[in-house]
């Protein structure tokens, strides 16, 4: 089993990971950006991660609770006990198709939501920014697609970074009918 | 000449209709000149009931007694009243069969007062397209619905040319059907490729049929029922299936806000494990056993197509089982698309690891392996051409690999014993980690059944089944012809043992959810963590020559075919010792054992597992 690509430093025992050091969700920057994809990927290959979350986030933290949720610990605790209680298996993700993608979001209760994102420049932007990416380095047309999908909920924006939150699904669950 | 095909409920909602999307290609190439519509009444009757129910009868409750209940034959109830123009037709028949068996039937007694309105409305949008001809495909519990809407169709435009074809009208089926309604023309009986054209052709002539393999047509007042051919229809002659018009269909919905549309391929007909040894309870086939398929590229064609056409990625195959030769032409496609494609195939349970693994690379996650029992003997006796060993190894591979297995395990067969599954049922709560069946299930005498066509086999007597009594208003012996299910005398395994297998697969699907049992390399040791409902939690720690039998009897295999390949590693040990280990591993549920030959029990993959859900 080979762990999740990123920058974050974490160990891997069997389908156990646990990142080096708390991740920082504040929203101020790239770390979280990082964060997220970290967390995301671990969801996409099954894995379980053991993590505690730091800093005050200046988004949304709902928006995270399709990925595995942080220990209840300190001024976490509160926000990680709704996030466990809301995180379910397979809420949200999304799948490649020869030139578009679809989304599944069953992030409300007693929804599903299917998105298929054909449009060349919301199909685009919703794959580089499976690497979190500065705001910045997007031009209009990759800026205007950002607005869409983070009003769809699909990608994070905060501090001047933007990332996709739908794990790719790499490993379907059994049964594989149930997400 | 104007050909409307229609599919009336009760039609998988979340699948398109393989037969209306190869019958429009068919008639369009074989009659370019012809006009051909589709009337998609499945979704029209969901649709309908959420409309006119107020939203409380949902999809759900169309799956329910449209799919689920296909043993009791609730989905054709519903519109036998609208058949036989009275609403109240079968009601108290059904109420006593439900009670006697205890079958939940409120959802299909809330239906049917929606069920003559609806027959009306589909007539008139139906003749609003104008057909000349309108030919209805049926299978599983479409039969009454069809027949029903067949009859008011014909009542209002009596010059309309009506033909039934599908499953439901092969062999003696279709002309029971025939004779029994004259308000249909014809019927299509096998398979409609080159019979469909050529009727066709008869009705623009104005001739008699006389010459169309297998077709029911009526001469003055007489059911004429043509020779059956025994020709197959070619791969390189089946069309890629056209879901243009299911997709329109689709997109105006409502009912698509509750489904999650799949495509619907076929890559094969008939069954190659049948061609040479049919196994003895199914009749899945009909009259057509023999064994065709698609080239492994020319099915990944018409995939991409399909994919590309409707941004679809869940695919369900119909093939009633995969040609070997598509884990070498076809499935490597699959894998090299990059696309995260779903898919559900029908397989032999006797796949290699090896085999297992492309399946789930491929995304074919979701098959059904046709397991049907877990003891030898009981193989055997149907014919399966596999050992319980292999079928148990397949079930642990499915693990390994994040496989979806659906499987039954059947019982019921004539000449089984209790002894033949005492030793199962014993060793069923060592199992508790891998996939349970759906349920422990009697098995039903189906029509084309080598237990049906021989009655030597041990069901000698047999009637319709029971439930055909509140579908349909005819006499027992048209029922015998027109009907697939049969009841008759139970064979095999009663009583206690009934009871306790039972009671012992109940066991497994409630103890599976929390269920493990994994092994683990550490250094020159193999660990093996149970984690199995009903037994301590507990980390076996193995080394040396145990290590190497446990690894060894992942394949399954023999004492003495362990024995031999431990020698060959090196491992010198004594007969004794390695039958006293082995008891020892069968005591701690670590190996299942089935005759001479065990196999091991513990898995390297660890799925993530949820409770069921509507996919």
């Amino acid at each position: 089993m080979s762990g999740p690509p990123g920058t974050v430093p974490h160990r891997l025992t069997g389908r156990r990971v646990e990142p080096a050091e708390p991740l920082d969700l504040s929203g101020a920057g790239r770390g979280t950006a990082e964060a997220v994809r970290f967390l995301r990927e671990c969801q996409a290959l099954g894995l379980r991660v053991s993590w505690r979350a730091t800093g005050t986030p200046s988004y949304d933290p709902a928006l995270l609770r399709h990925l595995p949720p942080p220990a209840e610990l300190g001024s976490w605790r509160t926000e990680s006990a709704a996030w466990r209680a809301a995180h379910r298996h397979g809420s949200l993700y999304h799948r490649r198709g020869p030139d578009f993608v679809t989304v599944l979001d069953r992030r409300r209760p007693g929804t599903a939501a299917r998105l298929t994102l054909d449009h060349p420049s919301l199909h685009g932007t919703f794959l580089r920014l499976l690497e979190p990416t500065p705001v910045d380095a997007l031009d209009a047309v990759g800026r205007e697609a950002l607005g869409l999908l983070a009003a769809e909920r699909l990608v994070l924006s905060a501090g001047g970074w933007a990332v996709t939150l739908p794990p790719r699904v790499r490993r379907w669950p059994v049964p594989c009918t149930a997400i | 000449m104007r050909v409307h095909l229609v599919t009336m409920p009760w039609h998988p909602l979340d699948l398109p209709s393989l037969q209306l999307g190869l019958l429009n290609r068919i008639v369009r190439g074989a009659r370019p000149g012809d006009e051909v519509t589709e009337f998609h009444g499945s979704l029209r009757w969901a649709e309908f009931l959420l409309e006119h129910s107020g939203g409380r009868l949902r999809p759900g409750d169309y799956v329910a007694v449209g799919s689920d209940a296909i043993f009791h034959g609730l989905g054709d109830w519903v519109f036998s009243g609208v058949l036989y123009d009275d609403p109240a037709w079968g009601v108290a028949r059904l109420r006593d069969y439900a009670a006697g068996r205890g079958v939940f039937i409120d959802t299909a007694l809330a239906m049917r007062p929606y069920a003559a309105s609806f027959v009306e409305a589909c007539a008139t949008e139906v003749l609003a397209a104008g057909p000349d001809v309108v030919g209805f495909t049926t299978t599983f519990m479409q039969n009454v619905p069809s027949l029903a809407l067949a009859r008011e169709l014909k009542r209002r435009r009596p010059e309309l040319t009506v033909v039934l074809g599908g499953s439901n009208c092969d062999g003696p089926m279709g002309h029971a059907l025939h004779r029994n309604h004259p308000f249909v023309d014809h019927v299509v009986r096998g398979e409609a490729e080159y019979a469909f054209p050529a009727l066709l052709r008869h009705l623009d002539a104005g001739t008699a049929p006389t010459d169309v393999p297998g077709l029911c047509w009526w001469d003055g007042t007489v059911s004429r029922a043509n020779t059956e051919t025994r020709r197959t229809v070619a791969p390189a002659d089946i069309p890629a299936p056209d879901y243009d018009q299911w997709q329109t269909a689709l997109d105006a919905s409502p009912v698509q806000e509750y489904i999650h549309p799949k495509l619907v391929v076929e890559g094969a007909r008939g069954c190659w494990w049948g061609e040479k040894h049919h196994c003895t309870f199914c009749g899945l086939n009909g009259t057509a056993m023999a064994f065709r398929a698609k080239p492994g590229e020319r099915l990944w064609a018409e995939i991409d197509r399909l994919v590309r056409r409707h941004r679809l990625l869940d695919v369900v195959t119909v093939d009633n089982i995969i040609d070997m030769a598509y884990f070498r032409d076809f499935l490597p496609r699959v894998v090299d698309s990059g696309w995260d494609l779903r898919l559900h195939y029908e397989v032999k349970s006797n796949l290699t690891p090896a085999q297992l693994r492309l399946l789930g690379d491929s995304g074919t996650v979701h098959i059904q392996p046709g397991i049907e029992s877990l003891g030898s003997r009981v193989l055997d006796l149907m014919d399966k051409g596999v050992t319980a060993v292999r079928n148990v190894r397949t079930l642990r591979e499915c693990e390994n690999h994040a496989l979806t297995c659906s499987w039954n395990l059947l019982y019921g067969f004539p000449g089984e014993t209790a002894e033949d599954y005492a030793p199962v049922i014993d060793q069923l709560p060592a199992l508790v980690h891998l996939q349970p069946p759906s349920g422990a299930h009697r098995i039903q005498l189906e029509r084309f059944s080598p237990h049906f066509t021989d009655p030597g086999l041990g069901f000698g007597k047999r009637r319709p089944a029971e439930m055909y009594q509140h579908v349909y208003e005819l006499p027992e012996e048209e029922l015998a012809d027109l009907v697939y299910l049969f009841d008759s005398e139970p064979a095999g395994i009663g009583g206690p043992v009934e009871q306790r297998l039972k009671e012992a697969v109940a066991a497994w699907r409630a103890g599976h959810a929390h269920s493990r049992l994994l092994f683990e390399e550490d250094g020159a040791e193999l660990l093996v963590h149970d984690r199995r409902h009903g037994r301590p939690p507990v980390t076996h720690r193995f080394t040396g020559w145990h290590a190497a039998a446990l690894r060894h009897l992942e394949d399954g295999r023999t004492v003495p075919a362990l024995h031999r390949l431990l020698a060959a590693g090196g491992h010198r040990v004594p007969t004794g010792d390695l039958d006293a280990w082995i008891g020892r591993a069968g005591e701690l549920g670590l190996v299942f054992r089935d005759g001479a030959a065990y196999v091991s029990l513990p898995t390297w993959g660890e799925p993530v597992r949820l409770p069921e859900e509507a996919g």
